[in-house]
C-alpha cells in the first residue's frame, strides 16, 4: 500500500523531474485543443480523447481520421496500432508492480504513458524501497494527467472562437510534417516515412479512408526491410525526445 | 458509429494494452521483430496523415492557391531542419500560409 502522506517528498520529486517534460507536451496538448476545436467532431468529444486515450499521437490520428470521415473501424484499427507501444510499456513496469494491489495496478496502468514512464522507471531503478518509487511514479504521473488535459481544455476553448481565415486545420498536418523531418536521420525511418507519404498520396481516394492503414502498413514494411544497424525509434522514452503522451 | 463511440474504443483498447503485461507478464513475451516493427508505427502514421493532410489542403482550395499549402509545408521543412524542433513547423508554416493565401488570386 502506498503512503502517500509519509511519502511526500518522493511524490514532489516525481512531480519535478516531470517538469520538463510538461515543455515539450503542453505546446503539443494545445495543437491538440486546436484541432479538436476544428475538427468536424463535437469539441468534447476531441476533448475527451484526452482523458480516454490519453495517448497524443493516437489522439492526434483519431481526431484527424473522424474530421476526415474516416471509417469508424479503420479509425479504430490504425489508432490502435500507434498505441501497440504502450504493450511494451506496460511489460517494462509490470515487474515492479508485481504482488501490488489491484487498484493501484489499475490506476497505474491507466497513467502509463512514455514522460510517466521514464520519470516513474528513474525512481525503481534507483530506489529499494517500492514504496516511495510508487510514489514517485505517482507524483509524476498526476501533474502529467492534468497539465495534459487542461492544455488540451484551453487549445479546445480558444479554438473554437478563432476565425476561419486561419485555416486552423493546417496545423496538425503542419505539426506532423516537423515530426517526421526531425526523423529523416535514420535510414529506415526515413523509408517508412518516404513509402507511407507516397501510398497516403496515392489511396487518398480509397473508399472507406482505408488508405490511411495501407499506408501505415506500407510504410512500417518498407522500415523492416532496412538492416537494424541501429536501434530504430526509441521504445523505451527515457531515450526519446518530447514524444509526449502518445 | 458515432465519434463518440469510436473515441471510447479507442480509450478502451489503449487501456487494455496498457493492463495488458502487467497482467500477464509471466507468459508473454514480445518478438524482436514486432518490438522493431512498433518503433515504425507513429513515424508512418504521422507521414501518411502529414501526407494526406497537406493533399486534402491542396485539393480543396482550388488549383489558384494549391501553392499556398505547399509553400507552407517547404518553409516549415527548412525550419524544422534548421531548428530541430517539430514545433517550428507551425511557427513558421502557418504565417507562410496566411501570406501566400492573401498573395495568390482566390
Amino acid at each position: 500500500m502506498i503512503n502517500l502522506v509519509a511519502n511526500r517528498r518522493d511524490v514532489a520529486a516525481g512531480a519535478r523531474a516531470m517538469v520538463p517534460w510538461l515543455v515539450g507536451i503542453v505546446p503539443f496538448g494545445l495543437v491538440i485543443g486546436l484541432s479538436a476545436a476544428q475538427a468536424d467532431i463535437p469539441t468534447l468529444a476531441g476533448w475527451l480523447t484526452g482523458p480516454l486515450i490519453y495517448a497524443g499521437s493516437s489522439q492526434v490520428a483519431t481526431i484527424e481520421m473522424l474530421d476526415n470521415g474516416a471509417a469508424p473501424v479503420v479509425v479504430v484499427v490504425a489508432a490502435l496500432v500507434i498505441n501497440v507501444r504502450l504493450i511494451l510499456y506496460s511489460a517494462t513496469m509490470a515487474r515492479h508492480w508485481r504482488g501490488t494491489s489491484w487498484r493501484w495496478r489499475f490506476v497505474a496502468a491507466y497513467l502509463l504513458v512514455d514522460p510517466s514512464l521514464a520519470v516513474g522507471l528513474d525512481g525503481y531503478v534507483r530506489r529499494i524501497d517500492r514504496g516511495r518509487a510508487h510514489a514517485r511514479y505517482l507524483g509524476g504521473a498526476v501533474l502529467l494527467w492534468v497539465a495534459w488535459l487542461a492544455a488540451i481544455g484551453i487549445g479546445a476553448t480558444v479554438g473554437a472562437g478563432l476565425p476561419t481565415w486561419l485555416h486552423l486545420e493546417f496545423v496538425i498536418p503542419l505539426y506532423l510534417v516537423g515530426e517526421v523531418v526531425t526523423k529523416l536521420a535514420s535510414p529506415a525511418l526515413r523509408r517508412t516515412i518516404f513509402v507511407a507519404s507516397a501510398v497516403a498520396i496515392l489511396a487518398l481516394s480509397a473508399p472507406l479512408h482505408l488508405g490511411m492503414a495501407l499506408a501505415i502498413a506500407a510504410g512500417i514494411t518498407a522500415g523492416l526491410t532496412v538492416r537494424p544497424v541501429e536501434r530504430l525509434e526509441p521504445t523505451h522514452p527515457s531515450r526519446q525526445t518530447a514524444e509526449v503522451p502518445r | 458509429m458515432s465519434a463518440w463511440i469510436v473515441i471510447l474504443g479507442v480509450g478502451l483498447g489503449s487501456y487494455l494494452f496498457r493492463l495488458s503485461m502487467i497482467l500477464l507478464i509471466d507468459r508473454i513475451t514480445m518478438s524482436p521483430q514486432l518490438d522493431r516493427a512498433s518503433g515504425l508505427v507513429a513515424p508512418a502514421a504521422f507521414a501518411a496523415l502529414a501526407a494526406g493532410g497537406v493533399a486534402t489542403a491542396c485539393t480543396s482550395v482550388g488549383a489558384s492557391q494549391a501553392a499556398a499549402p505547399l509553400a507552407a509545408v517547404a518553409a516549415a521543412v527548412i525550419a524544422v531542419l534548421r531548428t530541430g524542433s517539430s514545433y517550428a513547423a507551425i511557427l513558421v508554416g502557418m504565417p507562410t500560409l496566411w501570406i501566400t493565401t492573401s498573395l495568390l488570386p482566390g
